[in-house]
């Protein structure tokens, strides 16, 4: 569940806000794109659910907890109830596959016998069970970005944020991505995909939201890209 | 959320030491390069450090020989009366400042004189008690040979009545005090300045494999580690590092001081009957001093490298 409640942010005094009074709600279990354009604000929008930054006026919520009000020390348990795709990737290059899914349950100090048996169902969950040892740069793009998201769901978040994960991979490779999102989605988790992909946001058929100058524009529950080109 | 939040801290920590330990015997490996030039910058800074150490260990140890051995001597007039004499002496054990008293007669210092002499004496044996040229003298033991000018004016107060002179090493004294206050100095203004050099230098390194891992630390906040997470492995680095510049450190200046001091054979050109500081003492104090130190400024240099890269 994530809910912005008169959310503004503004970075510089002497520039317009990045985000200007938004308001939303995002039901557990719910698939929801956010779309727009380079500067309409859709990095706030995530940097604001990781507690990156904090919002200059308003309330965020996630999961009923309000996410100004955490401490420091807080923040890192937060983000444990949240995953996160990104559309570098971000993987270690010195880890292979198996370690760099394997890496995120070690960091929250689960046991080993836990990692043994959590990471293979995972990557099996992404069709990535046979490259288990492998390097990332041994792989394609559309596979790096699928162990990214074996690492983003291997601690069972209940939401799942994705910027821009199909951003450097072909138009087959990102309905692959974003297939294996819709089925994460389908066992229950709450999936939130920023994108630019317009054909895809269109044949998916999703709620949209979209922000304009950091504006929420149009909340639509049909599904279709929100503004034009 | 907080109590599934406590859950996990104390289970993260259980787990943490053996993926710390990894983590950080990979990173050093990784930057074997500059893991040793941190530990070289180490080694030089301790090797400085611990020549000045045994400098003021030793230092301090002559000091305090030479002036155990410190006397000061208060000769009488030729013509003075037991009343005089009693009066001097309680003067001076009444004071503070003076450990003991002993008197000297004219006959004992004869004898004394006659005896060091030894193949010399029969040059005095036209001397007696009837001529006796050899003053007496009360020999004082001060507590503090800081305090030897003080004991000097106490007694010359009692000059004309009874006392012709006091004598003691003075230039000699003040020359040792104040040359063992300067290395005390120098020691500390060295302390300081290196600590500084090698903190500075192992903060370096440190931020050098900090940014060598920045994406790894991004990953590991995005992920949800705790600070003291992230920071562990980095901080055991540094501290790692600290401590094997101070091993390597203290094994040459080990080897090199034993060499020396086969070589002088304890011969240490001075003017006085002093010994060193015995050398299994020096370097006690020495690892024990090299290991707290090459520690500590490894941590502390870890500490500052990576509070920067936490904030994201």
């Amino acid at each position: 569940m994530i809910e912005f409640k008169n959310v503004t942010k503004g970075y510089d005094k002497n520039k317009s806000n990045a985000l200007k009074n938004v308001s939303l709600f995002i039901d557990k279990g719910e698939f929801v794109f956010l779309v727009g354009r380079s500067g309409a604000g859709k990095s706030t929008f995530i940097k604001l659910l990781l507690r990156e930054i904090e919002a200059t006026e308003g309330s965020v919520y996630i999961n009923n907890f309000n996410v100004s009000k955490l401490s420091k020390k807080e923040i890192p348990f937060l983000r444990r109830k949240m995953g996160i795709v990104f559309q570098d990737f971000r993987l270690l290059e010195n880890k292979s596959v198996y370690e760099n899914v394997a890496y995120a349950m070690e960091i929250i100090g689960k046991s080993e016998k836990q990692i043994q048996k959590r990471v293979p169902l995972a990557l099996d969950m992404v069709g990535l069970s046979h490259r288990m040892n492998h390097y990332p740069h041994e792989l394609s793009g559309g596979e790096q970005q699928r162990v990214v998201i074996a690492r983003a769901i291997i601690n069972n978040p209940s939401i799942l944020i994705c910027d821009e994960p199909t951003g450097n991979l072909d138009p087959e490779t990102s309905y692959e991505i974003i297939s294996i999102l819709e089925e994460i989605n389908r066992r229950g988790t709450t999936v939130v995909v920023v994108t630019h992909d317009r054909e895809i946001v269109d044949t998916m058929k999703k709620r949209v939201l979209t922000l304009e100058d950091g504006i929420l524009k149009v909340d639509d529950a049909t599904g279709r890209y929100g503004y034009e080109v | 959320m907080r109590q599934a939040g406590t859950a996990m801290k104390f289970s993260s920590i259980k787990t943490m030491p053996k993926n710390v330990v990894r983590d950080t015997m990979k990173s050093i490996e990784r930057n074997n390069l500059m893991s040793a030039a941190s530990v070289l910058s180490v080694i030089a800074a301790l090797i400085i450090l611990g020549i000045f150490l045994i400098l003021t260990i030793n230092v301090q140890e002559v000091t305090k020989d030479v002036e155990s051995k410190l006397e000061l001597k208060i000769f009488l007039q030729s013509d003075f009366t037991d009343t005089q004499k009693e009066t001097i002496e309680q003067a001076l054990e009444k004071s503070d400042l003076i450990e003991n008293v002993t008197f000297e007669s004219a006959e004992e210092a004869l004898e004394k004189f006659t005896v060091s002499l030894e193949d010399y004496a029969p040059l005095l044996s036209g001397y007696n008690s009837e001529n006796n040229p050899m003053p007496a003298s009360f020999v004082v033991r001060v507590t503090d040979p800081n305090d030897m000018e003080e004991v000097q004016t106490l007694a010359m107060s009692f000059e004309d009545q009874g006392v012709e002179y006091v004598r003691y090493g003075q230039e000699y004294v003040e020359a040792l005090v104040s040359f063992n206050k300067f290395t005390n100095t120098l020691s500390i203004v060295v302390l300081v300045v290196l600590s500084m050099i090698s903190i500075f230098i192992i903060y370096n390194t440190i931020k050098l494999t900090v940014f060598a891992r920045r994406r790894e630390i991004g990953i590991m906040k995005y992920v949800g580690a705790t600070n003291a997470y992230i920071r562990a492995p980095f901080i055991l680095e540094g501290t790692l590092l600290g401590l094997m510049g101070a091993i390597v450190a203290f094994l040459i200046i080990r080897i090199t001081y034993y060499y020396i001091l086969g070589l002088v054979g304890g011969n240490l050109f001075l003017p006085v009957d002093a010994s060193l500081a015995s050398p299994d003492a020096v370097m006690g104090q020495l690892i024990f001093f090299f290991l707290l130190y090459g520690g500590f400024i490894g941590a502390v240099g870890s500490v500052f490298a990576i509070r920067k890269f936490l904030d994201v």
